[in-house]
This record gives C-alpha cells, structure tokens and sequence, in this order.
C-alpha cells in the first residue's frame, strides 16, 4: 500500500489532475486560463512535427478510404455513391461473418497469451547475466525469421499422422489427437499457437524497456515494509506498467484484427474458410478483385470494432489513474 | 514448484534481488547468495531451453540455405544437407545486386527509425506531459489509425502521392513511415511511467519545456527509445508490401524485394531465398546487440536522484 | 548538453540524407533514350527469372533499332496488385502484360485497355492459340504470345525397372492403375510415389472441366466427380502424396519429380524448359518424358487445359501506335520463335514453331514426346468472365475441403454449386 502512495503522489504542474484541482480555486481562474492557452501552444509544438506528416499521408488516405465505403469503386473509374449498399452486401454475406468470426477467435486466443508470455519473458531476462544479451536476441528471432520457415517448421511439427506434436500427444493418452492445420476445428488454435510463438519476443522488448523505468525505491520500500516477492509483484511491478500493459494491450488487439501474413503464409486461410480473417477479405475484394467500396466498408467495421476496444480501455486506465 | 516460482519473480524484481538484501540482511547473505546462485542455474536451464525451442525455424533456414533449390521442401524435413552448398552464399551477390539492396534497406531504415524516434518522442511529450484541450482526442485520433489495415487505404494514398509525383522514390516511402502513429504512441505510454514530479522539479529550475523534454525526459527514456528504435528498424527492414508497392526502379529495391525476385511464375528459387534471408538477419543482430545494453536498469533512479 | 548535440547530429543526419534524395544503389540508373528512339514501357513479372520477356525485346529491338523496350520490372507474386495500384495512380506504361485472363477481363471491361481489332484482325488466327478467350464481344484487348498446356511428365528409367510401358495417350483409369503399380520403395529406401499431384485445384477441376464440357462459372459441378474419386482414391492408398501435408509442408514438384520420387506427374509445359536447364546444371539426373494428359476416354481428341499469356495497350500509354507494332510482332512468327527458342511454348503454333522448338538442348528426343506437344484442343483453365475471381476463390476453398477429407465429394460439389449461385451468380 505505500508504494501505491509514493507512485501516486500528486503532481504537480501541467498534469490533468492537478488541473482539476486548480479549476476549483477561483483566484486562479484567470491565470489559469492563460495557462492553458499557453500549454495548447507549447503542446502543439511537441505534437506538430509529427502531425503533419501523419494528417497528410495517413489521416487523409484513411478518412478517404472510409469515403469509399460508401460508394463502388473500381479503382479505374471515378467512384459513384451508393449508400449502403456495400454494409447491406456486408451483412448478408457468409463470408464476411466467417472471416469476423475467425478474426475474434484469434485475437482472444492471441491477446491474453501472448500478453502473459511476454510480460513473463520480460521479468525472466530483465537481470543481469552474463550472456543475457544472447538470450534477449534469441527471444526475438522468431520475430525476424522468415516467415516460409515458420510456416513449414510448425506445420511439420503440427502434422498430424507423424508430428513431434502429436506422437507427443498420443504417449500422454490423447487417442484421438488433433489434426491442426489439416483440420477445419484446429487449424485456428495451431494458427494461435504459432502466433503466439512468434509475437511474444516482440512484446517482451516494450516490457523490457517498461520495467525500466519503475524507480528502484518503490521495491525497497515494499522490501521494507515486509511485501512478499508475489506482492510486490502485484503492488509494484504490475501498476507501475499499467502503462506499457495499456500499450501492449492495444497493439495486440490491433494486430490481431490486422493480422494477416502469417495466416496467408501459413494455411491461406484454410481448410476451407477456417482460418479466413478479416484483412484478408479486405486485401482479396479490395485490390484482388476491384471492389474497392465494398473491401473499404468491411476496414469501416473492422476499425469501428477496434477503436470501441481501444476506447474502453483508454477509460478504464484513465480511471484506474484517478 | 510454487517456491521456485516465487523465487524467480524474485529475482526478476529489478532491484528487488541482491543488492539490497546484501546491504540490508548481513546476517542472511551466504545463504542468500548460494540461493541466488541455485536461481541462476535454473534461469540458465529455462533459457536454454526456451531458446532452443524458438531457434528451430531458424536451423531449418540456415539448412535451407545450404541446400540446392529442389532439395528445399522435402518430406520429411531433410535437416542436414545431403551436399552443402556453401556456394549459395557467394552466387547470391552475383545472381542479384544484393549489396545495391542492401544499402537501400540500410538507407530507409536508419532515415525512417531517426525521424520515427524524434519526432515521436517529442509528439509524445505533447501527448502526456503537457494539458491541453482535444488532446485525448487527438490520441485517440492517432490510435483509431493504427487499427485501419492498410490494405484498406493503399490505393487511396498511392493516388494522392503520384500526383504528388512521390512514387518511385525513397522519399514516398519516408514520409509515409517515418510518421506513424506507432511510435508516438509507445513513448507516449513510456513517459506516463515517468513521475511528473521530475518534470516539476526541472520547472521550478527554470528550464523551458522543451529544455525538460531534452535533459529530462530523454535521458531517462532510453530504454524506450531503444525498444522504438529496434522495433522500427527491423518493421522497416523487413517490410514488403510498402517497398513493393511504392518502389518500381530495380535500383530503388530493398533486400525483401530482391529476395522475392526468386519467386517465379511457377516455382521458386527458395534455396536461395533463404539464402538471402539468413543475410539479412546480420544487421539486425548487431542492431539488436547494440540496443539491448540499453535494457538495464536503474536509469530511472538515478536520474530521479541526479 | 551532450545529448542535444547528439539529437542535432542525428537530425542534420537524417535531414541530409533526406536531401541527397535518390540514393538508389542497386543496379545501374535508367539510361535516357537515345537521340530519335522511342522508348516503349513494359510491364513485366520477375524479368531476371523469366527469360522469355528479354529474348522478345532484344529480338524485337533488333528488328527495330529505332525502338528501345524499356521493362517494367514487377516481383511475380503480387503482379496483378503492383499493376492495379499503378493504374489506379494513372500511371503511363505502354504495354502491359496480361498474366492471366482473370485480370484481363476486369481491366478490359473496366476501360483500362485499349482496343485492338485493328492488331489482331492482322494476325495468323487459325493458329493463334488461345485467341478465344480475349474475344470479348467481338473487341478484342490483349493479343496472345504464349500459350501453356498441360501434359503428363513421367520418369523412363522408374517405368523400365517396373518393366511398364511409357503411358502413350492412356485413360485417367490407366493412370490410376499405373500410378498404383510404381509405388513402392526405391533402391535408396526413398518412398515412390506412383504420381504427383500438386495441390492446385486446377488438377481436378480445370481437368474435369475440360474434357467433360463444364462450365467452372456455372454453378452446377457435378461433372468434377469422376475426377475427385479417382484423386481420393489416390490418396487414401498412398500412391499419392496426401493432401494435407503436400499442402503444409509447401511440397514443391519439381523436387518431386527432380529427385525421382514419383513416377509421373501431370504438370504445365512451362516446366519443360525449367527442367531442361535442371538437366544442363547436372541438379536432376532423372530421365525424363513427356506424355499426352491422360483423357476420360480412349480414342478421341487429345483435349488438355492450359492458359494464355497476352500483351495489351494500356489506356494511357504514351506511345500507342508503337505498342500496337510490338503486340502484332510478339504474337506472330518472329516473336514465336524469338520464345520458342529457349524452351517457352508460343501461343502461335505451326510445324516450323515446334520444330524450332525441340531444338532446345536436353529435351527427350522420342517420339511420343513430340507428339504429346500438339493436343488437338486445349481448353481455357478459368473462363473470362468478371465472375472469374469470386468463382475461383470459392472452388479453391471447397476444394480443400474435399481434398482434406472434411467434405465428402457430393457434399462438396453441391458446397461449391450452392456458394456459387449465392455468392457470385445472384
């Protein structure tokens, strides 16, 4: 409990609690107005050099792509508007719900586990070793090998009749082990799996750098006051990266709902439409097949998908700052 | 098992380990040290291990790389070459101009990581250090990009830039990159674990905003500007679909693109992808080696007593 | 202090690099076009990997020294997208290559292609292979220069130690009793497969479509049946290399047939040339042939499948006029047997063109080899049509599923039938 204190000592300066806490103090009313015309320049200065380059070449594209989903497009000719029509074709499709569907599985499968692999990684390598650097680098590589390789490793290791995997599994018992990437039911945990395997040196290189800046005091003070290693743990490391874990959270949930490469690399979304996620029904009707509008109004739902996930989470670590 | 587990996550408190248990517990330290001794030689076995279990693909590449081309996907998986051909390594520089892409991917990504790095940085400080109105919305503004996939605004944004006649050149890949929202975002979450007290300090000495976010802030973000930096430059280096889309001119190609060029109509030279592949690993790695000194800790304190 | 200086080094850093601009490395800078040439872009797949683009320009610039052929190099992969986004950034290519008539007929029927009646109305049509298929209502957009077809390759010296005949004209029944025959186990210890298959669905279905008159566009697939049993039937006695794992595993043919294990393997003739320099760079040893595609039926047509090749003008091309020439010349006798040369089947087919052809060093010199290479019909693998690639995309995914066992053959034909009809056909 004292370090939660100490961490949380209230500000002071341009910081959004402590302005709250000015607004209330009428005296400063007028300074305090001065102040924030003030910070919104000194802010936009900071922020500027960078928005620029991010309203024309992101914003911009973007906000036209959402234009698109409201019209047919072929990329040849000058687009023509059509309402809903492309959300109508949307919702009636089977496709589309398969691909939304699959999408979700993936990303509450991928978040959660890569999410806890990382952050334990990152407890596990953020000492001083001799070779430590070594292993750091080793936990990245899957990151930076090849994609082909990924893919025919773990489809060898997931095959069915003859894979490490499942002679593993039949010497515990499983009778009946699964088929993995041949099968329509495991594909998408054995397309997980791999993710996952392949995500969590990348997420373990933000924890790296966040458990470095939580002040060395904060776990002498819990020494002190006699916290065991599983509490501090809970009382120190855990809300000290409630930023970074706000961070990693978002990223994995994006790249979830982006993810792309690895599944066409992997199974190409099959068997079948098993493994079909989202991004690649953007990619195949978009520029595959022409239908701009249409591949634009399923980013529309995709975006409005994740930006609600984001939203709330933003909130909830707003108000766990309180 | 439990017991041991605790005693890793012991051990994994930066700070909560040894130092301090040695200064203040004199009576407890042999003991305490032959435990942390016993805790090094499990971590050591765990790692090992994991990291053999991350580096298979890897030896399958390497193998691959070492194999002729129609020797690659065999069934089963051949693990060592019937033959090496170790002459994959020397034809690969006269069979395309790798070294030419090779600089090419240098050259983006270093120019792209310097400029992700500063100006992310500093929008960063705007974003968590400094209050102004519509600035959680403006964030939030940034984020809501980096969920649209950007197979969905390609084309639109190829359009916009051939009539800024961009396409074709580095600068076009530059500017589309250099500014995204990704690293604003992490040095953003970074500088919140920053406490504000820091920065208060540093006001009543009289330093300007920016003097704050250049001799305090800085400083004490390396990690995180480490981990972006890293992050950056191995996204850039092995992106594919930006390259290809925006870069037409052989000369302008990146090593990703050059790799694909064994791809053919209907079959690939993979032997020699793979080839390539292993070399483009090598930067990476020094990168890499280069950057994780800077993941260690007690930066954040002693700037905190400085 | 120090740090700022650092920042400052690596913005000026950073801000020179960015001025110098262009510091392209790889490969020489485009060369300007000499005094008085024309300069005709072409949009290419792979240029290095794919020999027959430079054998036409250099044959084409020697006819026409006033003509430089600038190509337009594009990774193969990802062609069709690269081609897409250019053209949807208004981009000036003159000519650009048609990889395969799915995207011909979406850049055709969106106006992106210049008409060329005038070009092809110049050509030798009787023989032009392949001709059909960019007919779109009597407007003809691209012209074919080179037309694959499918053949059955198979390994002499597996065929003689099994003391079985070469599989000269057989039936699909003959090649499944054959195939059951060659598998077994080679002097090595290596498994042989009796045949290859790889996991294309074309193998099935463009198979089943052309020799059964099928529509693939049509939403009725009840004549892939005979086609699918035989496959499975293949399978599920391991004379063919399961599905599934070909599949994971990424199972390249050429290693199949390269390395001897599998006795035959139906396959494009595009692979006759990529074998014959296997042969010349001593990386294969097999002896190799190659036969007519196995038929439905004994004693009719040699009816087998493949796809055009074809060149066509771009909407905004610069230089039009010179982009026509160069299609009227690509798809007649010289830009034949500039192709033909290194072992690329033209689309123009004539007696001269394939003897032109099997002057290809290490091509089997047998008979049956020569005759196998002019079947008497060769279907269209996908029709043209702006259904093409929403179709295509659903007979894949089926397929998987019958191939991988999850769907039983009726389920799956009566799968693809419906999901046709619902999803493209409506």
């Amino acid at each position: 409990m004292t370090t939660e204190t100490r961490l949380r000592a209230p500000a002071v300066g341009p910081d959004p609690k402590r302005r709250n806490t000015l607004k209330r103090g009428d005296s400063l009313h007028r300074g305090n107005r001065k102040q924030a015309r003030r910070n919104t320049l000194i802010g936009w200065t900071f922020i500027l050099p960078n928005f620029l380059g991010f309203l024309a070449f992101t914003l911009i594209p973007v906000l036209a792509a959402f234009a698109l989903a409201f019209m047919e497009w072929t990329s040849f000719s000058a687009p023509k508007w059509v309402g809903l029509q492309n959300f109508e074709r949307m919702l009636g499709s089977d496709s589309f719900w398969i691909a939304l569907r699959n999408t979700v599985i993936y990303a509450v499968g991928h978040v959660p586990l890569t999410l806890v692999l990382a952050l334990g990684l990152a407890m596990l390598l953020n000492r001083k070793l001799k070779g430590i650097g070594f292993f750091r680098v080793a936990i990245f590589f899957p990151y930076i090998t090849s994609l082909v390789a990924v893919a025919v490793v773990w489809n060898m290791l997931f095959s069915p009749t003859d894979g490490p995997i499942n002679q593993f599994l039949q010497f515990v018992g499983v009778a009946n082990p699964p088929g993995w990437t041949s099968s329509s039911d495991w594909a998408m945990p054995a397309v997980i799996i791999t993710s996952v395997w392949r995500d969590m040196g990348y997420y373990m290189i933000l924890y790296l750098a966040g458990l470095q800046a939580i002040p060395t005091e904060l776990y002498e003070a819990a020494e002190v006051d006699g916290a065991s290693p599983w509490q501090r743990f809970w009382n120190v490391t855990v809300p000290s990266l409630r930023p970074t874990t706000f961070f990693v959270v978002v990223m994995l949930t994006v790249s979830s709902f982006k993810v792309f490469d690895l599944i066409v690399v992997m199974t190409n979304g099959g068997p079948g439409r098993a493994t079909t996620v989202l991004s690649q029904l953007i990619y195949q009707e978009g520029i595959g097949e022409g239908k701009f509008g249409y591949s634009s109004a399923v980013s529309l739902v995709l975006f409005l998908i994740v930006l609600t996930v984001t939203v709330l989470q933003f909130k909830i670590q707003q108000r766990r700052e309180r | 098992m439990t017991n041991l587990t605790e005693d890793l996550k012991a051990e994994a408190m930066p700070g909560g380990g040894n130092d301090i248990s040695a200064r203040n517990e004199f009576r407890r330290r042999s003991p305490r040290e032959q435990k942390a001794r016993t805790v090094n030689v499990i971590v050591y076995a765990v790692l090992v291990v994991l990291v053999a279990a991350l580096m298979v693909p890897f030896i399958w590449m390497v193998s691959s790389s070492l194999k002729e081309n129609n020797q690659v996907f065999t069934v089963p998986i051949q693990w060592i070459p019937e033959e090496f051909v170790w002459s994959n390594y020397s034809d690969i520089w006269t069979r395309i101009p790798m070294m030419g892409y090779l600089q090419n991917s240098l050259y983006l990504s270093v120019i792209i990581t310097v400029l992700q790095v500063l100006t992310g940085s500093l929008a960063a400080y705007g974003f968590s250090k400094v209050r102004f109105p519509g600035r959680d919305v403006l964030f939030l503004c940034y984020i809501g990009t980096i969920a649209v996939p950007w197979q969905a605004y390609m084309v639109p944004q190829y359009i916009m830039m051939q009539q800024l006649g961009l396409t074709n050149s580095f600068n076009a890949l530059i500017l589309l990159q250099a500014f995204g929202a990704f690293g604003v975002f992490l040095m953003r979450q970074y500088y919140m674990t920053i406490p504000d007290e820091l920065c208060e300090a540093a006001r009543i000495d009289g330093l300007s905003e920016y003097g704050i976010w250049a001799r305090v802030i800085l400083p004490l973000s390396k990690p995180a500007l480490a981990s972006l930096a890293l992050l950056t430059f191995v996204n850039t280096w092995n992106d594919y679909m930006g390259p290809f889309i925006y870069l037409t001119s052989n000369r302008l190609w990146t090593v990703q693109l050059g790799l694909r060029s064994f791809v053919g109509q209907f079959d690939a030279e993979f032997a020699m992808i793979m080839t390539g592949s292993v070399i483009s690993v090598v930067p990476i790695l020094i990168i890499f080696l280069v950057g994780q000194r800077y993941f260690i800790q007690g930066i954040a304190t002693s700037g905190m007593k400085g | 202090m120090k740090r700022t200086t650092l920042a400052a080094i690596a913005l000026a850093a950073a801000a020179g690099l960015g001025l110098t601009g262009c510091a392209g490395a790889a490969g020489p800078a485009e060369k300007p076009a000499a005094e008085g040439k024309t300069t005709l872009s072409v949009s290419v797949w792979n240029y290095e990997g794919t020999p027959e683009f430079k054998a036409l320009f250099d044959a084409y610039e020697a006819a026409n020294p006033n003509v430089d052929i600038e190509p337009v190099d594009i990774l193969a992969d990802d062609y069709p997208q690269k081609v897409t986004t250019m053209l949807a950034g208004g981009d000036t290519t003159d000519v650009l290559t048609m990889k395969n008539v799915i995207d011909y007929s979406r850049y055709a029927s969106n106006g992106q292609l210049q008409e060329i009646n005038s070009v092809v109305d110049k050509l030798d049509k009787e023989n032009l292979a392949g001709l059909d298929a960019f007919d779109l209502q009597g407007k003809y957009f691209a012209a074919p220069y080179r037309q694959d077809f499918w053949l059955l390759y198979y390994n002499k010296d597996l065929f003689k130690a099994a003391g079985l005949e070469e599989p000269n004209n057989i039936t699909w029944d003959e090649y499944a009793e054959l195939a059951k025959k060659m598998t077994g186990t080679a002097a090595d210890g290596k498994k042989v497969y009796g045949t290859y298959q790889h996991t294309w669905r074309s193998l099935v279905q463009a198979v089943a479509a052309a020799q059964n008159d099928g529509d693939l566009i049509g939403g009725d697939y009840s004549f892939f049946k005979d086609q699918y049993s035989m496959t499975l039937d293949l399978q599920k006695g391991g004379t063919l290399m399961d599905f599934g794992t070909a599949k994971s595993q990424k199972t390249s043919y050429r290693t199949m047939f390269e390395s001897g294990q599998t006795a035959m393997m139906p396959m494009g003739s595009w692979y006759i040339s990529s074998f014959a320099a296997a042969l010349k760079d001593g990386k294969t040893n097999v002896n190799w042939g190659f036969a007519q595609l196995p038929q439905k039926s004994k004693g009719g047509d040699i009816t087998t499948f493949g796809s055009p090749t074809a060149f066509a003008v771009n909407k905004n091309a610069q230089h039009s006029d010179e982009a026509k020439k160069f299609i009227e010349w690509a798809a007649g006798v010289e830009g034949a047997k500039a192709i033909a040369k290194i072992g690329v089947v033209p689309a123009l087919q004539t007696d001269d063109i394939t003897e032109e052809y099997f002057k290809l060093k290490g091509l089997p010199a047998d008979e049956l080899s020569k005759e196998a290479f002019a079947p008497d019909k060769t279907a269209l693998e996908m029709p043209v049509s702006d259904k093409s690639a929403a179709t295509d995309k659903i007979l894949t995914q089926e397929h998987e599923l019958i191939m991988a066992g999850e769907r039983s053959i009726d389920d799956g034909i009566a799968e693809m039938g419906k999901r046709v009809k619902d999803e493209v056909l409506k």
